[in-house]
Formats: C-alpha cells, sequence, structure tokens
C-alpha cells in the first residue's frame, strides 16, 4: 500500500527551500582561489549566498481526502479537512542538501519531521521523514519572472515512527491509522513555482502540494510499485508529450486506478494553476505494442476516463491523485493486467495523441533509494523492486553498469568574476574505477526484488578531484529483458558519494588537519561565518567548542548535524572530534604550526570536455541546476531545446 | 530596578509548603526568560563585522540567564513542580513589565540595540539593590516597593525554613545538569536548601555582584555592570579607591546596527511579503525553543541539546529577518517577535 491507496488525505501550501548557492560552482571548493567576493548576492548566478539550507513546510493544510470511494473536500465531510501539516515544534527544522557539487540533481530532505495538528492546535500524529530525494525533474512551469526556477520535481518517501494521539472524530483519520503497518505512512509530494529573486515574496519559496497514505511493510519507500507511465524526454525536462513521467496503480480488487497526475501538467507561472491543454482521457491499449505509440484510434483503446484536472480546486484538493471507478468497465478491467495505459489527448480527425504511455511491455526496475554515501571499507545495499504491468517481475535479471547520468561538471558559466587565480579544474568523476565495487548483474526473487551490494575499497577513492574530498560513481540499471526500443526514465540511475578516506591522527592539530576543511566551510557557507563561528579562525572556532562537538557528532539523519551539507565522511568528522577533544596546556584544541599545512591535492583527473562546455549564463539565469542543465545540454548529454532565454 | 509589589514577598513567607513555593518559583523562571527576548534582539541587531565587544559582553549575559532559568527550573523540580515552559502566557506581551513587575515601572520591548536601551532598560532591569559606588551611577533603592534582592532572599529564607522534606519528591522528573554546557560549579543538582541557596546565590551574583563588588568572577562584571560598561563605553577596572569605568574603550559604531522597527508584532505585516514569513518562521522557531525547553524541564534533562541547537538556529534566522525592509518607507527593518504561535507559513491565510 502507499500513498495510492484509501484512505488517504491531500494537503497544499508552501515550502522553503533555503539552500545556499555558493557551492553551486565546484570551482568555489578550490581553497587556494577563493575570494570574498564570491559570497555576494547575484555574483556569479550565486542568488543565495546566506542560505541556512532549511526545507520546512509553510501554510501547508489538508484540502482534500479520499475514503471508502468516495472524495471528501470540507470539514463537514471529514474534520481532518483544514488541519495543518506542519514540521516539528521542538527543534530545528529539516534541511535540503545536494549530493555534492557536482551532482544537484537528487536533492535530498534531512531531518525534517511531519505532525499533523488540528484547528485547536494538537498533534494528532508525528513521525520522522525518511531522507529523500527527488526525482522526476523537469520544467513545469512556462513562463517565469527573473530567476524564477522552471523546475518542478516530486518527493515521495514514508514518515516513519508515527504516533498518532486521538483520532476518533475523523474517519478518515481512523481509517488510515488502522490500515497502515508498522508506524510508518507513505508520503509524496510535488514541489513547483519556486522563487529565487531576492526582492520577491516567493524568494526561497514555492508550492507544494502531496498526498498521505498507508504504507504496508516490504513495500519500496520511495516509489509505487504499480504502473510506471514514462516520458519520451531526450531532454528530461521537456518531455515529448508535454505531460511528465508519473505513476499509477490498480487496487487490490481491480476495481479502481488510482493515478498521480501531481507533478505531471504544466503550468504557465508559478501561481497560475494548471494550464488547458485540453481534454485529457486515460485510457487502456487493447493490445501491448513494442514502441510508445504517437497516436492511436478509437479501436486501439479502452478509456478509463477523463482527467478532472481543470475542475475548480482538483488539484489543491487532489495534489493530482485522481481514482477512477473500473466496476462498470469490464473491459478496462481485462485489458490492465496485460496491455499498457495510455493518456491521450483528442486530434481534430478523431484520431487520439499519445501523451504518455506506460512502459513498453510493464517493464519496470527501480532503486528504491538511488542516493547513496559511503565510508572507504563500508558495504551497503542498493534494493531493487522490478515490475511487469504493476505484478512483481520473479527470476529476472537486473544489469548494473557505471554511468555518470547527470552528474559531473559545475552548476556555473563560462567566466568567473572576479577571475580565479588560480583557475580550478573542473574534476572528472567516476575515477578510480575500483574505488567503489558491486556485481554486474542480480536476480530478483519472487517477490520481484533484489538487493546489490555495493562495497567501498578499503582504501576509498583517494583525492581524485584535488580541491575536494570524495568521489562521486554512478550505477546505471536496466533488466535483461528490455526489449529494443523500451524507454527508460532517465533519472533512474544510483548516484554515489564515496567519501576520501581519512585516518584520525593521535594528536590533530588546526593548521595539519582542520583549516584546511573548515576554511572550505566558511567560504561555501557564510551565514555560519558571519553570524555564530568564522570557521576560517583558529580563535573563533575554539571560543565554540561545545556547539561544535555537539553539532559534529550528531547523527546524519539529526536536523542540526554538521555539516548541513552531510558531504564529510565518517573519518574527517572523527579527526574534527578528535581535534576539538585534544586539549594543549592552554586548554584549546592545538594549533600546531602552519608548516602542517598540507598542500592542496593535485587533481587525479581534470574533466576538459565539461571545461570546455562551459555555458554563459544570462543575468536572469541563476547559478546551480539551471546551469547545470545548459552545460548538459552543451556537453550532448541530453537534447537541446528549442529555446534559449529567458524559459530555465 | 525592577519594582515587585511587597505582596510577593509577603505571600512567599506565608508559604506553608513546597507546593506554596510554587507559582513563586515558575515567576522566577518567567523572569529570567523575559530578559532573553530583549538582550537577544539587541545583540541581533548589531551588524555583522561591527560592535563586536558589545555583542560578546551581551551574549556573556544571555548565556548566564539561561542559566539563572535552568536554575530556577530545577528548583521548582527540586520541590515538586513542573516549569510550565510552552504557553502563551509564559511569554511576556512586549513592550510591557517583565513578570511580577509592577505595570506603572519599568516598560520593557523588543528593540535595537541602543546606548539609551541599555542606560534606561536593561540597567534598570539588572539594578542591584546597593548598587556599588561607581560614579556615574548612585541611586537609593526604594523602599515602598520590594526588589528582585528581596524576592530571591526571601525565598531562600523560606526554604531554610521549611527545610529538607519539601525536596523529598520521589516523583520528581530529573533536573537538567548537563555539564556540556555549564561548569558544575555553577550548575547542579538541588537536594535540599543548602544546594538551592547556593543556587539562587549564584543567580544573585551573576546578575548584581555583591555589596562590595561589581565583579561576580575575577575580570568578570555582573550583568548590571556589563552594561554600565557598553552605557560608558568602557570597561570596568579595579582602582585603588574602588571601581571605575576607566579600561579599555568598547567602542560603539551607531552605523553598525539595523535600524529595527521596535515591537514588531506578526500581525503587523500583510500576508504574502517576505516580512510577514520571515517574521513569523522567527516566532515559530522561539515557540520551538519554548517547547524544546519544556520538555527539558520535564522528564527529558537531554531535550536540552535541541534547545542550543534552536538558539544557534535563530542566530541564522534571524540575518535574513532583520535584514528586511518593513516597507513603510520608514526604511525600519524587521525586529524579531517571541509570540508563542502552533504554526508557520505568511503566504495565504487558513484553508
Amino acid at each position: 500500500m502507499s500513498y495510492l491507496d484509501s484512505p488517504r488525505l491531500h494537503f497544499s501550501g508552501w515550502f522553503q527551500a533555503d539552500v545556499s548557492t555558493i557551492n553551486n560552482d565546484v570551482r568555489f571548493f578550490q581553497n587556494d582561489s577563493f575570494v570574498q567576493e564570491y559570497q555576494q548576492l547575484g555574483q556569479n548566478g550565486s542568488w543565495n549566498p546566506e542560505g541556512t539550507g532549511v526545507f520546512r513546510l509553510l501554510d501547508c493544510s489538508v484540502t482534500g481526502g479520499f475514503l471508502r470511494g468516495l472524495r471528501l473536500t470540507s470539514t463537514t465531510e471529514d474534520p481532518v479537512i483544514g488541519m495543518t501539516i506542519e514540521n516539528a515544534a521542538d527543534r530545528a527544522p529539516g534541511k535540503l542538501v545536494d549530493l555534492d557539487p557536482q551532482q544537484q540533481m537528487v536533492s535530498q530532505i534531512w531531518g525534517m519531521q511531519v505532525r499533523l495538528i488540528s484547528q485547536a492546535a494538537q498533534t494528532i500524529f508525528q513521525g520522522e521523514y525518511a531522507p529523500a530525494a527527488f526525482t522526476n525533474l523537469w520544467q513545469k512551469q512556462q513562463q517565469g519572472v527573473r530567476l524564477d526556477q522552471q523546475l518542478a520535481a516530486c518527493y515521495q518517501s514514508v514518515v516513519e515512527n508515527v504516533a498518532w494521539t486521538d483520532v476518533h472524530s475523523s474517519p478518515l483519520l481512523r481509517a488510515l491509522k488502522e490500515a497502515t503497518e508498522d508506524s510508518v505512512l507513505s508520503i509524496e509530494f510535488n514541489v513547483f513555482g519556486y522563487g529565487r529573486d531576492s526582492t520577491i515574496p516567493r524568494y526561497t519559496m514555492g508550492h507544494v502540494a502531496g498526498t498521505i497514505g498507508p504504507y504496508k511493510r516490504r513495500e519500496p519507500k520511495h516509489f509505487v510499485r504499480g504502473r510506471q507511465m514514462i516520458a519520451v524526454a531526450p531532454n528530461f525536462t521537456k518531455p515529448a508529450g508535454g505531460v511528465n513521467s508519473l505513476q499509477a496503480k490498480v487496487s487490490n480488487d481491480g476495481q479502481s486506478l488510482t493515478v498521480d497526475f501531481g507533478n505531471s501538467f504544466p503550468i504557465l507561472t508559478a501561481d497560475s494553476g494548471l494550464m488547458d491543454i485540453g481534454h485529457v482521457l486515460l485510457g487502456v491499449l487493447t493490445t501491448s505494442p513494442p514502441a510508445v505509440l504517437p497516436a492511436v484510434d478509437k479501436t486501439q483503446f479502452q478509456l478509463i476516463g477523463e482527467v478532472g484536472y481543470l475542475a475548480d480546486g482538483w488539484y489543491t484538493q487532489t495534489a493530482g491523485v485522481e481514482t477512477f471507478d473500473l466496476t462498470g468497465n469490464p473491459t478496462a478491467r481485462q485489458l490492465l493486467p496485460t496491455c499498457p495505459l495510455v493518456l491521450l489527448s483528442p486530434n481534430e480527425d478523431g484520431t487520439f495523441k499519445v501523451l504518455i504511455q506506460e512502459s513498453i511491455g510493464g517493464l519496470y526496475v527501480r532503486a528504491d533509494s538511488f542516493v547513496f554515501r559511503i565510508d572507504p571499507g563500508e558495504t551497503q545495499r542498493i534494493e531493487f523492486h522490478a515490475t511487469q504491468f504493476g505484478a512483481p517481475l520473479a527470476n529476472s535479471v537486473i544489469n548494473l553498469s557505471a554511468t555518470e547520468g547527470f552528474m559531473g561538471g559545475t552548476g556555473g558559466g563560462d567566466t568567473v568574476s572576479p577571475p580565479m587565480r588560480p583557475t580550478a579544474p573542473i574534476p572528472k568523476i567516476g575515477t578510480p574505477k575500483d574505488a567503489i565495487e558491486y556485481n554486474s548483474s542480480i536476480k530478483t526473487n519472487a517477490d520481484g526484488y533484489a538487493a546489490l551490494e555495493i562495497s567501498a575499497s578499503r582504501t576509498g577513492p583517494g583525492t581524485p578531484r584535488g580541491y575536494l574530498s570524495g568521489q562521486l560513481y554512478g550505477i546505471a540499471y536496466q533488466l535483461d529483458t528490455h526489449p529494443p526500443g523500451y524507454v527508460s526514465n532517465s533519472l533512474n540511475y544510483v548516484s554515489i558519494l564515496a567519501f576520501s578516506r581519512k585516518d584520525p591522527p593521535k594528536c590533530p592539530t588546526w593548521y595539519g588537519d582542520i583549516q584546511r576543511l573548515f576554511t572550505q566551510y566558511g567560504n561555501l557557507y557564510p551565514i555560519m561565518g558571519r553570524y555564530v563561528v568564522d570557521l576560517g579562525s583558529y580563535s573563533s572556532v575554539v571560543s565554540r567548542i561545545k556547539i561544535l562537538r555537539l553539532a559534529f557528532s550528531l547523527p546524519i539523519g539529526d536536523a542540526n548535524h554538521m555539516p548541513v551539507t552531510r558531504d564529510l565522511g565518517a573519518g574527517d568528522r572523527a579527526t574534527i572530534l578528535a581535534w576539538l577533544d585534544t586539549k594543549g596546556h592552554d586548554g584549546l584544541p592545538l594549533l600546531g604550526s602552519p608548516s602542517e599545512s598540507p598542500a592542496a591535492a593535485s587533481l587525479a583527473a581534470i574533466d576538459e570536455q565539461a571545461a570546455d562546455s562551459l555555458v554563459s549564463l544570462l543575468p536572469s539565469q541563476a547559478a546551480g541546476k539551471t546551469a547545470v542543465i545548459l552545460q548538459l545540454e552543451q556537453r550532448g548529454k541530453i537534447a537541446p531545446r528549442e529555446e534559449r532565454g529567458e524559459a530555465k | 530596578m525592577i519594582k515587585l509589589n511587597r505582596q510577593i514577598i509577603t505571600g512567599i513567607r506565608a508559604s506553608q509548603s513546597g507546593e506554596d513555593l510554587h507559582k513563586y518559583l515558575m515567576s522566577a523562571i518567567m523572569l529570567e526568560h523575559s530578559t532573553i527576548p530583549p538582550y537577544l534582539t539587541a545583540m541581533f541587531s548589531l551588524k555583522q563585522g561591527t560592535n563586536q565587544r558589545i555583542g560578546q559582553l551581551i551574549r556573556t549575559i544571555v548565556v548566564e540567564e539561561m542559566l539563572h532559568m535552568t536554575i530556577a527550573s530545577n528548583i521548582l523540580i527540586a520541590v515538586g513542580g513542573h516549569p510550565e515552559i510552552n504557553t502563551k502566557g509564559f511569554v511576556p506581551n512586549y513592550p510591557g513589565p517583565l513578570p511580577m513587575g509592577i505595570v506603572s515601572d519599568l516598560t520593557v520591548g523588543i528593540e535595537a540595540f541602543s546606548i539609551r536601551l541599555v542606560k534606561d532598560i536593561f540597567m534598570s532591569i539588572e539594578q542591584p539593590e546597593d548598587e556599588v559606588l561607581v560614579h556615574q551611577l548612585a541611586q537609593g533603592a526604594e523602599p515602598q516597593f520590594a526588589t528582585i534582592g528581596e524576592f530571591y532572599n526571601a525565598i531562600q529564607k523560606q526554604i531554610e525554613k521549611l527545610g529538607q522534606h519539601i525536596f523529598v519528591q520521589p516523583n520528581a522528573p530529573p533536573q537538567v545538569v548537563a555539564s556540556q554546557w555549564f561548569p558544575p560549579g555553577k550548575l547542579f543538582p538541588i537536594t535540599g536548601p543548602a544546594s538551592a541557596c547556593r543556587a539562587i546565590d549564584i543567580v544573585k551574583l551573576e546578575g548584581e555582584g555583591t555589596s562590595s563588588t561589581p565583579f561576580q568572577a575575577p575580570g568578570d562584571p555582573a550583568h548590571f555592570y556589563k552594561f554600565q560598561e557598553i552605557a560608558a563605553g568602557r570597561e570596568l577596572t579595579q582602582t585603588a579607591g574602588g571601581f571605575a569605568d576607566d579600561g579599555p574603550p568598547i567602542l560603539f559604531d551607531p552605523s553598525g546596527v539595523w535600524p529595527l522597527r521596535p515591537n514588531c508584532k506578526i500581525a503587523d505585516f500583510q500576508l504574502g511579503t517576505q516580512a510577514r514569513t520571515r517574521i513569523e518562521r522567527f516566532a515559530y522557531s522561539y515557540s520551538s525553543l519554548l517547547n524544546a525547553l519544556h520538555q527539558t524541564f520535564n522528564g527529558d534533562p537531554d531535550k536540552l541539546d535541541s534547545a542550543i541547537g534552536m538558539m544557534y538556529d535563530l542566530r541564522v534566522q534571524a540575518a535574513a529577518l532583520i535584514q528586511t525592509d518593513v516597507e513603510d518607507g520608514s526604511g525600519m527593518t524587521v525586529g524579531p517577535s517571541f509570540e508563542f504561535v502552533d504554526t508557520q507559513g505568511g503566504m495565504q491565510s487558513g484553508a
């Protein structure tokens, strides 16, 4: 079960993602050429240099629900409608974190608590949001004001350790509590309409609409084991049919189909609501073709229903999740186990344009979690689920191979102002290859499940990126049975940050072990240096030993974990703690001598092609994801979009 | 000096049990807390890189006020009470009198730093009963009112009078003894009249100094004298004849202060503005801090780490807030609000 099952509740409101932006350009990690001007607002497309990393839900209220086949939209139907979705009220807010400056396309939420609170401010349930990365990033917003983030994405995860209080007054909540297992809830939300212009009210904020439903143990946590409609998108930001990838699920009794359109339909501007893209029909093909069809006639599909996306309040009250009743449609029920879903737009000649189609042959495989951080000598498991038309795909081989995915390069432009001295090369990722090991294939069990063990070598990757520690690796995966011409979701690959090895010395010193690291954080995250502790200064750092001791010892899932960016390996963190704990005669951590300062590591591999593919950023364009996508186009990794300019 | 109604002292002296003392100890917690929002705001209003010594001095005072709040909470817990920290009534409605203060007396608001604020308000809050002779200031107490010193003296006396048995509280939640944050000589378990009185002595000493010296520790003046140093623009030194503010200068740069509009409240700002969303988020975070402290003093002392994390969180959140124009043409910026709230938003009204 998941948020696509019943009962479920829908919410909508705003979110804040107060991300810091100097780290959008990998070159600013090179301490030797960092100058303070890089910390200014607007410099080199840096639109929020004083970002705190905070991610939080704001003004979010329950706007709809679904219970026993009925849509609920008002408090009189169920008192849950109108309640508030909030974050923690007794600790720091959650954080939004890129995996790495060279992988900004899987930003994860960490340390967020989700609470439902009643109109009387009573907490009805609360639980911990399991860290999750967004997926299905695309350009949902067609027009924008200066610096608007026109990309949108969705997050799916679970809320764990859910504690309930009083649910008696709400039939929906009673049913939800009854249906879910292991004190876990399934949660999905869509984020869009995000503002990056510091002069507008929406600055660092955007719209959110989402759904919370039951969770069943052993089901994936970050996608629905159901039906996957995959956009044809040579450039993932611009799906060919104008509709982005989505997932759906046929109910266990086969009598209804629930589809999540929440991240699939375009909007014109941040606040415009959904664009009118004409009639949109949901159907099931009468055959299972070996390719994505451009168009069909009325004999080629069985209609399931029209998507009511233009109805007043539809998106707000459903978060784009719609259930279609199949009880009166035996043909569809008969076709669904073997034939793909299609979303259609009627043509004038009586045929229908296919906006998006279910995966070819109904085949699909997904890594549940797809973002990993791994320390030297550590082994982790990547969990895969394979399905065919939503049913488990047993005894199927999943092939694994190295990929760069959409990683590498940088999120900056072709010029840096003031110019870097010396210029920072752009590191190549994925090297050395042998720092990460895994099998080249695995086989699913009877449940369509398979786990891949990835092991980091004991020595780690070294410091192949020179001024930036650790290394990125990507793993591509596909079913052995994927037919030729199979359309994959190009965002489905695994991203791994392998940390460099660092053996904590017995007596670490500021100059020998800490300064380089802290200076880098101080450069990239000036909010800390300006208001809490100047990380580049020994005397400032040793005046805040207690709070640093606490923050660096907190587990990675804690909202106050340092570093906020969660990009420091266990060895480096142990070194910092050892340094804070090992006091000299003056009672302070050891200073050491400047002669102990390690020279900046040289880059083992430079990505010349990335450096040659840098694109100039227009004044209206921000560094970060916008620049990354421009560079991916320039490098031929994704198809170019037609226009170039504001609509990025 | 904060003037208290004499009836408070009478009430303490009439207390027959630990339970009778609860409301006075709760008032002590509220009083110690109530100075934190104005002091924090003054500290936050100092621009980054300027007025650093002033910022440091205020910070040490804020940290000690947190210690005093913790001490008062521990004493309340020790005599069977339950600190109620996370309620709307816990936070004073600034501007206004501090808890127990007489309404017509001192009015404390939430304002940007200024020498006037320090002289007129902060020094008044901390003014000792027996102020040591420092040449600029020589005022006497007004006997028709009680003072904070008398308040704490009365509590000490009554605790001693009631004796050890009021500390027999087998069901009391654990006290907060956080050696990672406060030295054990200052924060220790309250187990009886002796430790309670010793803890109150620390509160009095750090706030007011003693009748013979403004220093609570060598080189570390009590709060009143620290504020006096700031107002005088010089550090306090010991002289042959007493004490004088002729130490190293404490420079104040008036341009290094954000021009906060005094006493900002959430409702002052339109929905859908940066000012509104930022002040709401600040108030929510401050409320979260109070929630964390409430848990800390009601069975979960380890929650103090979260509370201290929230203090730093407030600091960085304040950075964006206090740079936000109030957009009324005055050129002033948004000051923090310490209203106790349950939700955060500010872009739209409720569903």
